[in-house]
């Protein structure tokens, strides 16, 4: 029973530290390999650790029944023995580790091979994420923000850089992380095997709003995913109710929506900030900050200094009633 | 440990006045040359990091640099050794006249190189705030160019030293340090010289 | 030239007699006139000791915000931008303000009286560069409590840190602030490797120095191969980018972000091992005290040393494995990062063959290098985990960085620090501090330290990025981070104990005579605080631990010119006696060359026509440094050649 108890509270404590966005939850093959990688360093460390601190506590517990120190020729030399056994150790493993990095590194950086990768490209902004699926055709090619759709068990290049400061992309249950930097293409790839929800953020600190710059992947079974990719090729749906036109006139009005955003089909074409023509499919706003719902939407329209201070979005002070059909149009571009 | 029976040890006959690494002022200003070295072999850094940013050196529609005044200041350079070196000689043997004379001398090539490197700026072609190369050019010859300026200043007050009977027997050390100094001065802007002003011909 | 060998047997000529010309020669002035000229390296190193734990505790403070702003999801104690300018602040002072000044500091108190020497080589360029310091740090905090502090990080990456998204003279003062604390880092190192080199008492050849002048000795030259690097990059690429249009960082024009990175951490690696040395020396001073025996394995310790000098210049580009650098150079630092680790293992197992061969005291300094073995190999321990590129591209940048670093530098600099803090102060002022409340602070510290950071190595495997003022209540980093803050208030505790023994102390500790350790170096030697000019008589060595060798005829040093102040200038490898030289006495021209320096760099945050305007005053002051102040000795021009 007692030998038991080690490692099942090594397993309760790994279960406290899984979630959606935890390197301790691999759901991709990179996130593996490092997982395996952590738990093999972690455990040798653990070891080095236990065995440098028996040997200073020997040391000392034996030093202490001494009347007078030892400085002679024979004291010296056993010292001299064991402190060349331990450095002999320690260099052995050291290169065992280097080994296993190594091997560790090749296998992530080899994109694998068969299936036709998913090309997407990030661009950072101050704060938030710029998703471009690009295809061969070039209709097909399809602007986001914020939310990457993936297949389950398809291989995804992401190809990335950024619009004004370094941010770096990182979505731990699936890879690594690595740097956006303006001037530079950098590539990273990653496969969800397994559907679910995983959120990443911006890891390369980027100003007031780098603690909110989140992003979710979203890995999903492939006929899902082609229909959310259909789905999210076409233009805004016009509005169908009047309250929904009364909203789109708000957005398209004196407030000046359209100066930053996009909404194809229509004649708001901005690009500071996020696409939003399939606003209302996306599971969160404010970059993976806020839920997707009515309330929160109303309130980051209103006040987005209130819930992130520092965006570059201004408040935006308006009637209760021409929110509320602005609302009912955002709500309605899914 | 030897059981050797030591006193004490007598040093009153040692000099007080030493010339070179027997000198600590001589430590600090081979100090002062390393410091700087690395300084401006940073600033080189940065020049050779920023040319991969651009197809070719100099970038499109830049001339290439004007070499003719920048060869001048090289070659003054090597001629300065001539007198600085009379110098570190004049020092060594204590010879006051001498030392003023070839430090004057410096100061006429001290003051030529600081009037070049102004002009040289202009050879450049091209503005600090243009773009990276014109930034990394113009950084280089600024910085050792402050080197140069900085001497002028150290020559001329040791020149007021040695005119105005201010001079003493530990100023003789401080003018052989001084000639070394110069010629790390010298030889450290020839590969910069090349760098700048050369590279761009053969590139 | 009077060798070892030319032994002059005979009685030394009378002390007292001595002691009188000294206190003339070396009379300290007193009053505040006396502190602004003084060139006396142990009351500059007080206050320079004194001003960099003043920023210290600024730091602690910034840190404990920091930790009070984390403890909840998305608290409002410190909004954004207050919690950039305060996590900034907090690294900032840390590295630059607190642990090089106070290594330096250190060094350039103790290493003449441990050397055997009256002062450093350049008294007054110490006193210039202890004003610089000061300036400097005035500087960043005057703007920093006008709620105008630098927020980009204490590594200020560009282009965030540059013209366009940063707009303002935040980060223009915090260039210059870097300015004025490489001057006086460079300065310390010059004075450390030169006195190092040349003021060694006789005997005391460079296989006999103590083990903490080696360490400061690496250091010196650390410093100097380092600092370049952050100047250039501070000061002139990115200060002139924002100051005068120069387009460095700009990816539009040519420039680079990566350049800056390449030169920040090229100084930046090595910054750290400039910390950390210094610990390793104290660590050798105490172990040798407390275990009553010399650090076993002198060569490999000294060779440890310099090879971690080394290599640490071969490891900056693993602050950048997940930048577009090609694979292959990156393996290039895996290894060098890996490999940097063998030394400081040798120097583990020596210290604790030492302990195990000796008879330990466990007396406060000694629990202060026993927790730095524990905390620093957990730190050293996670630093190789981390050296692996694709283990560190899941934990670059999170909280399980914030915890490695904070291992290797609390363990490996600030513990000794507090250990040698605790060891010296009856050196430094004659008292001993409280065995008591030593004890209770080292264990609070100790606690505080390891409840603080552990749980970090967790959130960041959990997702936590660093730098960041707040996180949602749905991440499930509430708890640990709640049990960090609450180590960190423990960590005050232990500091506030710390500091109360210290000041206590002053008043009421025990008067200490020269050596209430029973210690090897020379400073134990010297009279409990120790007079201006050192050694009445500058003592000859005879082996590796100094006054444990010395034969009871304590030979010394005769002949000396003590009507003026005089130091013994001797040879780089063996020590011998060479020649003699004058000393700078009191002065305020160091005082005035610094506020002239100040001047010019302060007005060049905000014109670059400072360039000329400054230059005017410094010239000056420069000048009346150099102007001699003694006609009678002029030289005669009747006079031929050289003797």
């Amino acid at each position: 029973m007692r030998r038991a108890l080690l490692p099942a509270a090594a397993l309760v404590a790994l279960a406290a530290c899984q979630g959606p966005q935890s390197a301790l939850d691999p759901a991709g093959p990179q996130a593996l390999h490092l997982f395996n990688l952590g738990a093999f360093l972690w455990i040798t460390a653990s070891v080095v650790f236990v065995l440098v601190m028996a040997a200073l506590a020997l040391a000392l517990t034996h030093a202490r029944r001494r009347a007078a120190p030892d400085v002679s020729e024979a004291g010296e030399g056993r010292a001299r023995r064991i402190v060349t056994g331990a450095v002999g150790v320690t260099l052995a493993i050291l290169l065992v580790f280097l080994v296993v990095s190594y091997l560790t590194g090749r296998a992530y950086a080899v994109t694998p091979e068969g299936g036709r990768p998913l090309q997407v490209s990030v661009v950072g902004h101050q704060w938030w994420w710029e998703v471009v699926y690009s295809d061969s055709v070039q209709s097909r090619s399809l602007s986001t923000a914020n939310e990457i759709h993936v297949p389950v068990g398809r291989t995804v290049i992401l190809k990335m850089t950024s619009h004004d400061v370094i941010h770096s992309f990182w979505v731990p249950n699936l890879a690594g992380k690595k740097d956006l930097i303006p001037g530079y293409s950098t590539t990273t790839w990653f496969r969800a095997d397994h559907p679910g929800v995983y959120r990443g953020v911006c890891a390369e600190f980027c100003g007031y709003q780098h603690a909110l710059m989140g992003l979710l992947v979203i890995a999903e079974p492939p006929a899902q995913f082609a229909r959310w990719y259909d789905a999210q090729l076409a233009d805004a749906m016009p509005p169908t109710d009047t309250v929904a036109s009364t909203g789109k006139n708000v957005f398209m009005g004196a407030h000046g929506c359209v100066l930053c955003h996009t909404v194809r089909g229509t004649d708001a074409g901005g690009r500071v900030g996020p696409d939003l023509t399939h606003l209302a499919s996306r599971h969160t706003l404010a970059a993976a900050t806020i839920p997707n719902t009515r309330g929160w939407l109303g309130g980051w329209v209103m006040d987005p200094q209130g819930i992130k201070p520092g965006a570059h979005m201004p408040p935006n002070d308006m009637r209760p009633d021409e929110l509320q059909a602005l609302l009912t149009y955002l709500q309605s571009l899914r | 440990m030897s059981p050797r029976r030591h006193a004490s040890i007598d040093v009153s006959g040692l000099p007080d006045i030493t010339y070179g690494h027997r000198n600590l002022v001589w430590w600090g200003t081979v100090a002062f040359m390393v410091i700087e070295g690395t300084t401006l072999a940073m600033c080189a850094a940065t020049y050779l990091y920023l040319r991969r940013n651009f197809a070719m050196l100099p970038p499109a529609r830049i001339p290439v640099p004007g070499v003719g005044l920048a060869t001048l200041e090289v070659a003054l350079m090597l001629a300065s050794f001539l007198p600085v070196a009379l110098l570190s000689r004049a020092a060594g043997r204590k010879d006051l006249p001498a030392c003023r004379l070839w430090m004057l001398a410096a100061i006429a090539f001290n003051l030529a190189f600081v009037a070049l490197r102004w002009f040289e700026l202009a050879d450049l072609h091209v503005r600090w705030d243009l773009n990276a190369y014109g930034s990394s050019a113009w950084l280089v010859l600024i910085v050792h160019g402050t080197l140069l300026a900085a001497e002028v200043g150290e020559l001329a007050v040791f020149s007021l030293i040695a005119w105005t009977g201010r001079w003493e027997e530990k100023h003789f050390p401080d003018a052989s340090d001084l000639a070394m100094y110069w010629y790390f001065m010298c030889l450290a802007w020839l590969p910069l010289y090349a760098m700048v002003f050369l590279l761009p011909r053969v590139m | 030239m009077a060798t070892i060998e030319n032994e002059v047997v005979g009685p030394v000529p009378d002390d007292a007699a001595a002691l009188a010309q000294l206190e003339r020669s070396w009379h300290e002035p007193g009053g505040l006139w006396g502190w602004l000229i003084t060139v006396d390296h142990k009351r500059i190193g007080k206050r320079y000791i004194t001003t960099a734990m003043t920023f210290f505790l600024l730091a602690g403070l910034e840190a404990l915000a920091m930790r009070v702003q984390l403890a909840r999801p998305q608290n409002g104690f410190l909004d954004p931008d207050k919690y950039n300018q305060f996590f900034t602040m907090h690294g900032t002072t840390m590295m630059f303000l607190f642990a090089v000044p106070v290594m330096t500091a250190w060094g350039l108190y103790l290493v003449p009286q441990m050397i055997g020497t009256r002062n450093l080589a350049f008294p007054r360029l110490n006193a210039y560069g202890y004003w610089v310091y000061l300036i400097g740090g005035l500087f960043i905090y005057v703007q920093f409590f006008l709620n105008t502090g630098t927020d980009v990080g204490w590594f200020a990456y560009v282009p965030l840190a540059g013209p366009q998204f940063s707009p303002g003279k935040r980060v223009d003062t915090w260039a210059q602030m870097v300015t004025f604390t490489e001057i006086a880092a460079l300065i310390g190192a010059v004075e450390l490797i030169v006195t190092i080199f040349k003021q060694r008492a006789p005997g005391m050849s460079l296989n006999r120095m103590p083990l903490y002048v080696w360490s400061m000795l690496v250091v010196a030259f650390m410093i100097v191969f380092a600092m370049p690097a952050v100047a250039v990059a501070s000061t002139f690429l990115l200060a002139m980018d924002r100051l005068v249009g120069t387009q460095f960082f700009n990816p539009a024009e040519g420039g680079d972000p990566l350049l800056w990175q390449h030169m920040f951490w090229f100084f930046g690696h090595p910054e750290v091992y400039i910390i950390f040395i210094p610990g390793l020396g104290f660590v050798s001073s105490i172990i040798t005290t407390f275990s009553r025996r010399p650090v076993f394995g002198y060569v490999p310790m000294v060779l440890s040393l310099i090879a971690t000098g080394f290599i640490g210049f071969g490891l900056w580009v693993h602050h950048m494995f997940a930048t577009p650098i090609p694979q292959l150079g990156q393996s290039f630092f895996t290894a060098a990062s890996t490999m940097i680790s063998i030394p400081s293992g040798v120097q583990i197992f020596c210290w604790i063959a030492t302990l195990w061969l000796g008879t330990p005291r466990f007396r406060t300094p000694l629990l202060y290098a026993l927790g730095f073995i524990f905390i620093f190999v957990i730190g050293g321990l996670t630093g190789v985990m981390i050296a692996s590129v694709p283990y560190d591209l899941q934990v670059h940048d999170t909280y399980f960085i914030v915890a490695h670093f904070h291992y290797v530098l609390i363990g490996g600099g600030v513990f000794p620090l507090l250990g040698a803090i605790t060891y010296w102060f009856p050196k430094v002022t004659g008292r001993m501090t409280s065995e008591r409340l030593g004890k209770i602070g080292f264990a609070l510290l100790f606690t505080g330290v390891n409840v603080t950071f552990f749980p970090m190595h967790f959130l960041g495997l959990m997702g936590m990025t660093r730098r960041v003022y707040t996180y949602l209540p749905s991440q499930g980093w509430g708890g640990l981070n709640l049990l960090s803050t609450v180590g960190a208030f423990i960590i005050a505790a232990g500091v506030v104990v710390f500091l109360v023994n210290l000041v206590s102390s002053l008043r009421f500790g025990a008067p200490a005579g020269p050596d209430p350790w029973g210690a090897d170096t020379l400073e134990w030697a010297l009279p409990s605080p120790p007079p201006p000019w050192g050694h009445a008589r500058i003592p000859i060595v005879q082996g590796r631990a100094a006054l444990w060798s010395m034969t009871p005829d304590r030979p010394v040093v005769t002949g000396l010119d003590e009507t003026r102040r005089e130091v013994l200038v001797t040879t780089v490898m063996d020590a011998d006696p060479d020649n003699r030289q004058e000393s700078p006495g009191p002065t305020p021209v160091p005082f005035l060359c610094a506020l002239a320096t100040g001047f010019l760099l302060i007005l060049l945050v905000f014109t670059f026509q400072a360039v000329w305007i400054g230059a005017i005053p410094l010239g000056l002051a420069l000048f009346a440094w150099a102007w001699p102040r003694h006609p009678e000795k002029a030289w005669k021009l009747e006079r031929r050649a050289s003797p």
